[in-house]
């Protein structure tokens, strides 16, 4: 059910325009290169590191699926109005499909890292099989926000005006533009308590292997040997939480909407 | 009457909405006036329902607008909580109760039965099994790769129907759902209800159409005001429906 639900809603996202699919690409492509040029160049962010361009495109990429995600599942309940006023079925399949089809678009993108990762000649190395178990772990944050944004819009209809607000600052507060390394020791220890930030590092540091030590710092640099734990129970804590207040708001839905 | 012959059992369902004056959903007015409380008008959309829908049998519930009918019909499917009373279901209940909810009009007829059986509670198999059936009892095998808005509405209702009768339920609502297809279209759907009577499920019939309650009901019930106003024979319960609804000598 779920499955056909969310391959339905990507397939509209698209539907009818010319292009389809390629708009998922030509998004965060042009976020990409005006951001490159931007700080690449003008600021000469990339001066320091061969591996910036990659490094960058990495932590778009990421970021998008987290914002993507994010406002569909946000505003997914109330936009199924009418089928959930006169339908009874699981109500978490409708976030739950809208996170779905934001990691169809991320899988895309994701193939045109690859593309970037290929030209840079970086080798395949034995530990980017963790990669699929930090995407997973990025997910479970994702969702768990999703679920708990979605219940909470039928009550606060200003949230989303708050939540893309938010993604703006969440965009610039995350080491995305700039290696984490330019941040002081304490500042450090607040970006990796956002799991957002140990995925999108740990993800550089096992794919840019060849980089800089500063570029490739991890949440084990900021909080120590099992550092990661803390954004990783984050996550868990964020899936918990989020799917046990949509529990309990949902049978209050069909008269809230 | 043994318990076992009961499909619905209802036993004094109060449904009460509360609705606010001015809707405290934004946050200034949260942060600006976190304790004012607004003005809730309180409506009470159901009171004392108790009735019972045996196995088999043919329920028709009528009543005016605002009578409180689907909002009965959403606390049976568990759409709605109720403030009071309980509510107990013997079968499978039909899910939906209205048809094409989920329809989207940007997609083929083909994969809004795809997307329509899955919502309804069929498994990918059972929607590709039964798809040939359902194409052809809506006989709209031309238009099948045709996007739903070019559908008349007619049409649509059609494809609802079709797909509807497919899922497995023992128990099935519709809520006024035939008044849009063609007199032959309407005339198969009451032959289909009759085989799924004849199936010895139960259907509980909303409608306004008092022929259609006369003509295939065993029972019916009147709601009024959220009130049980009469229930029985449909003839009765029809002309109870004038007379309260209507009142003879009232200029209306």
């Amino acid at each position: 059910m779920l499955s056909v639900i969310a391959s339905a809603e990507f397939k509209l996202k698209y539907a009818g325009s010319g292009l389809g699919y390629v708009w998922s690409v030509v998004k965060p492509l042009a976020l990409f290169t005006m951001l490159y040029l931007v700080f690449g160049r003008v600021f000469h962010l990339g001066t320091l590191s061969p591996y910036y361009s990659v490094s960058l495109l990495i932590g778009i990429v990421l970021f998008g699926f987290f914002s993507d995600a994010t406002i569909l599942a946000l505003i997914s309940i109330v936009a199924r109005e009418s089928m959930i006023r006169k339908l009874l079925f699981p109500r978490l399949i409708i976030p739950a499909a809208a996170t779905l089809t934001a990691l169809m678009t991320l899988l895309i993108n994701l193939t045109v890292v690859g593309v970037f990762i290929a030209y840079k000649q970086l080798t395949p190395q034995l530990n980017w099989l963790l990669i699929p178990f930090l995407l997973l772990e990025l997910y479970v944050f994702t969702l768990g926000m999703g679920l708990l944004l979605s219940a909470v819009f039928v009550r606060l209809r200003d949230l989303l005006q708050v939540w893309e607000l938010f993604l703006t600052l969440f965009f610039y507060a995350s080491p995305i533009l700039y290696p984490v390394g330019y941040l002081p020791p304490w500042g450090r220890r607040i970006v990796f308590l956002n799991p957002f930030t140990q995925v999108l590092q740990d993800i550089r540091a096992i794919v840019l292997y060849p980089d800089l030590a500063t570029n490739r710092i991890t949440a084990t640099d900021a909080f120590g040997t099992f550092g990661r734990l803390i954004p990783i129970s984050i996550a868990v804590a964020t899936l918990v939480v989020g799917y046990l207040y949509f529990r309990r708001q949902q049978p209050w839905f069909a008269e809230r909407v | 009457m043994s318990p076992s012959e009961i499909a619905i059992d209802v036993d004094g369902v109060e449904k009460e909405f509360r609705l606010p004056h001015e809707q405290q959903t934004t946050f200034k007015e949260y942060f600006l006036h976190p304790m004012r409380r607004t003005t809730v008008e309180r409506q009470q959309a159901l009171q004392g329902i108790t009735f019972t829908v045996e196995k088999g049998e043919f329920f028709g519930i009528i009543g005016p607008n605002g009578s409180g009918k689907s909002t009965l019909l959403k606390v049976l499917a568990g759409i709605y909580r109720q403030n009071a009373g309980t509510v107990r279901v013997d079968g499978r209940l039909s899910p939906f109760i209205e048809l094409g909810v989920g329809f989207n009009m940007e997609l083929t007829a083909r994969d809004n039965i795809r997307i329509n059986g899955t919502l309804l509670g069929l498994t990918r198999r059972e929607v590709r099994e039964r798809f040939d059936e359902i194409v052809a009892f809506a006989g709209l095998e031309r238009f099948i790769d045709q996007k739903l808005k070019n559908f008349s509405s007619g049409m649509q209702v059609r494809l609802a129907y079709s797909i509807a009768i497919q899922v497995d339920f023992d128990i099935l609502m519709l809520d006024e759902v035939l008044a849009v297809g063609d007199q032959e279209f309407q005339a198969k759907c009451f032959e289909t209800l009759a085989a799924i009577r004849a199936e010895g499920k139960t259907i509980v019939f909303v409608s306004h159409d008092h022929g259609a309650i006369r003509d295939h009901c065993d029972r019916t019930m009147l709601l009024h005001d959220g009130r049980i106003r009469a229930i029985g024979e449909p003839e009765a319960v029809l002309s109870r429906y004038d007379e309260i609804v209507h009142p003879v000598g009232t200029p209306s």
